[in-house]
């Protein structure tokens, strides 16, 4: 059986996968946490939390705020900062023999275009993901991803200083996500993933307040799953380049779906927290159902439910 | 830490709305810490979006008691597990409570459910040649832990702030009586017990040093989502790693105090 896909075919390094399963940036850590766990190895790749210039602190507590099959967060994207990254972790990731994705984040394009500079070369490294969910401080607070002309930027930028392959991460709070995908597509991403966290908010009755000390959230979890096939189903009728789905999948079936609407690969996110082991299962699960179906190459099943 | 299957042994009901469960759990007895927590998984199909942290209660052999009030969604799920079902359990997680090697007179300070780690560091405190002695202070009478659980060696002093049982107030008005005798204080309660401890320190602790559990939402339990994280005073710590169980000192509770769960 064939699971493997290549997820940036016209990149000089390639990206190549043993399978589509992959964990979703600020649910999996660094991988290390999990790696004595179960063998994370067998995975397809590991996208790490997301990397700014300087260590970041993140948001006032409560930052966490269970909700109806969801999950609001505003960590704030709390990290290490790319220079820990690079001299604790890569070296880590240089012994595995599955590839690590960087998570990347910025206030402006050129926070961007510095971070894959510095990731560019680095052993232990096998692509960047660019997240474009992010606050563009300059352009008033509205996210990077949020217009097609500013997600470009971005792509451009980091495509500038990196040979590494581009990942770009679309949010959905966005008016036409099929719109800054091309635009992405147009500067050079090698592959785009979607969705990141819908904007969100919880409000404590008792306390008469919203319940995130940052007052916004981003939504996660099987809440989410509808809308997050939708946008891949839209963008893979509005793009060519290989798609890589997240957004609530915590089983294989849900993996399947994504897969069908036109993903490469998927990320399994929130479902980590109950179930460490979600990945894993996720990629068992589509095993036994290529299995099942006679399906001897994943490739067969990609886009198979477009219409 | 492990991911394991602990099949419950009892559920009972010990106070209004407080249960205790025996779980048998070797890989997670084996290991577990006083102070230490497991994230419970609760309820089935897609619900849940995270585990709930509980304490390890108590220890016998391999198995381990939980003390949880039921607040919300999850702890009423778990109330209504019964003998044979199973549960699935991560830990023991973080790091708890440390006994300094010349401690040892031990005063244990609990504000309502909070007493659930402290008795398991009773217990090992007492293994280890300790005296411990017990403040347990809850609103009513009716919410304080029997005394029959507990280790017959602990020295218990309870307080009820209707007067109902004990000494009539706050737990905390009678840290002073014992610190001519205690070598270390631990503390697990709400954030305003130790809000009261920490703004009159000197009165109430003459210096003694003073552990404590803090609570916060956790996603992961294990270091990985960021949930937990607190500013102390030594710069940026995750609850669920780096505690739950921190130096009275370290904490910077006025922060705490605008975020609190
Ligand atoms: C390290 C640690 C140890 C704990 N030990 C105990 C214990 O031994 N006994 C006990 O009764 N309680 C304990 N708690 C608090 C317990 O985790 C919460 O009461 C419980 O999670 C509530 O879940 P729920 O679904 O019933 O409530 P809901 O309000 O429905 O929960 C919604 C969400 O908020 C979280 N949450 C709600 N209240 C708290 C809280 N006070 N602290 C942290 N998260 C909260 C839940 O985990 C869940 O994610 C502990 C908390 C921490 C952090
Ligand atoms: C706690 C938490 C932290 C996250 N941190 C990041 C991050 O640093 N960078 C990023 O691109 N996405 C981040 N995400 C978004 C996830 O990677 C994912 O896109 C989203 O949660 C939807 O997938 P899910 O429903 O499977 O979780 C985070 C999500 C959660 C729940
Ligand atoms: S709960 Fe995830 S880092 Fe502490």
């Amino acid at each position: 059986m064939n699971l493997s896909v290549q997820l940036a075919p016209k990149n000089k390094h390639g990206l190549l996968l043993a399978n589509p399963v992959m964990t979703a940036s600020g649910t999996f850590g660094y991988g290390t946490e999990y790696s004595h766990m179960f063998d994370i190895q067998r995975l397809g790749a590991i996208v790490c939390k997301g990397t700014s210039l300087e260590p970041r602190g993140g948001n006032p507590q409560p930052r966490l705020a269970e909700t109806a099959c969801g999950l609001l967060n505003s960590i704030g994207l709390q990290n290490i900062g790319v220079k820990a990254l690079i001299k604790e972790k890569a070296p880590i990731w240089a012994s595995w023999h599955l590839p690590v994705i960087v998570n990347i984040v910025g206030e402006t394009v050129d926070d961007y275009a510095q971070l894959a500079g510095e990731l560019d070369g680095i052993a232990g490294i096998g692509g960047i993901e660019v997240n474009i969910g992010c606050p563009n401080i300059k352009a008033g607070g509205a996210e990077f991803g949020a217009k097609p002309k500013s997600a470009a930027e971005v792509t451009a930028a980091v495509k500038a200083t990196t040979s590494l392959p581009v990942l770009v991460k679309l949010t959905p709070n966005t008016s036409d996500i099929a719109e800054v995908a091309m635009a992405v597509a147009e500067a050079g991403a090698d592959a785009i993933s979607l969705i990141n966290t819908l904007k969100g908010i919880a409000i404590d009755i008792a306390k008469r307040r919203p319940l995130l000390g940052s007052i916004t959230g981003g939504l996660s979890g099987p809440a989410i799953k509808p809308v997050a096939l939708y946008m891949v189903y839209e963008v893979a009728g509005a793009v060519e380049l290989p798609i890589i789905g997240c957004g609530g999948i915590t089983t294989a079936s849900d993996a399947l779906e994504f897969i069908m609407a036109g993903a490469s690969a998927i990320q399994v996110g929130t479902a980590s927290f109950t179930n460490p082991r979600a990945p894993l299962d996720v990629l068992e699960g589509i095993e036994q159902f290529m299995e099942k179906e006679g399906i001897d190459n994943l490739a067969e099943l990609i886009g198979v439910a477009r219409r | 830490m492990r991911q394991a299957t602990a099949r419950v042994i009892s559920n009972n009901e010990i106070m209004p709305r407080v249960y205790l469960v025996w779980l048998n759990s070797p890989p997670i007895a084996s290991q577990a810490q006083p102070g230490q927590f497991v994230m419970v998984r609760c309820g089935e199909g897609l619900e849940y979006q995270l585990r709930r942290p509980l304490s390890i209660h108590q220890l016998d052999g391999n198995e381990i008691a939980l003390l949880f009030t039921v607040v919300g969604k999850g702890t009423r799920w778990l109330s209504q597990c019964q003998a044979g079902d199973n549960l699935d359990l991560l830990g023991p997680l973080g790091n708890g409570y440390s006994i300094h090697s010349g401690s040892h007179n031990l005063l244990l300070v609990a504000g309502g459910i909070g007493i659930a780690p402290l008795v398991f560091l009773a217990q090992q405190a007492l293994n280890q040649g300790c005296s411990v002695t017990l403040l347990s202070g809850t609103p009513t009478t009716t919410q304080l832990y029997p005394e029959y659980l507990l280790p017959p060696e602990v020295k218990l002093v309870t307080a009820t702030e209707d007067g109902t049982a004990g000494r009539k107030g706050m737990i905390t008005n009678l840290l002073p009586d014992f610190m001519g005798w205690a070598d270390q204080i631990f503390a697990c309660g709400p954030i305003s017990m130790y809000q009261t401890i920490a703004a009159r320190k000197q009165h109430l602790l003459k210096g003694k040093p003073t552990q404590v559990s803090l609570e916060v939402r956790m996603g992961c339990g294990r270091g990985v989502c960021y949930g937990c994280t607190v500013k102390t005073k030594r710069g940026l710590r995750q609850v669920c790693k780096d505690g739950p169980v921190f130096d009275l000192d370290d904490i910077l509770w006025d922060e705490l105090a605008d975020g609190g769960v």
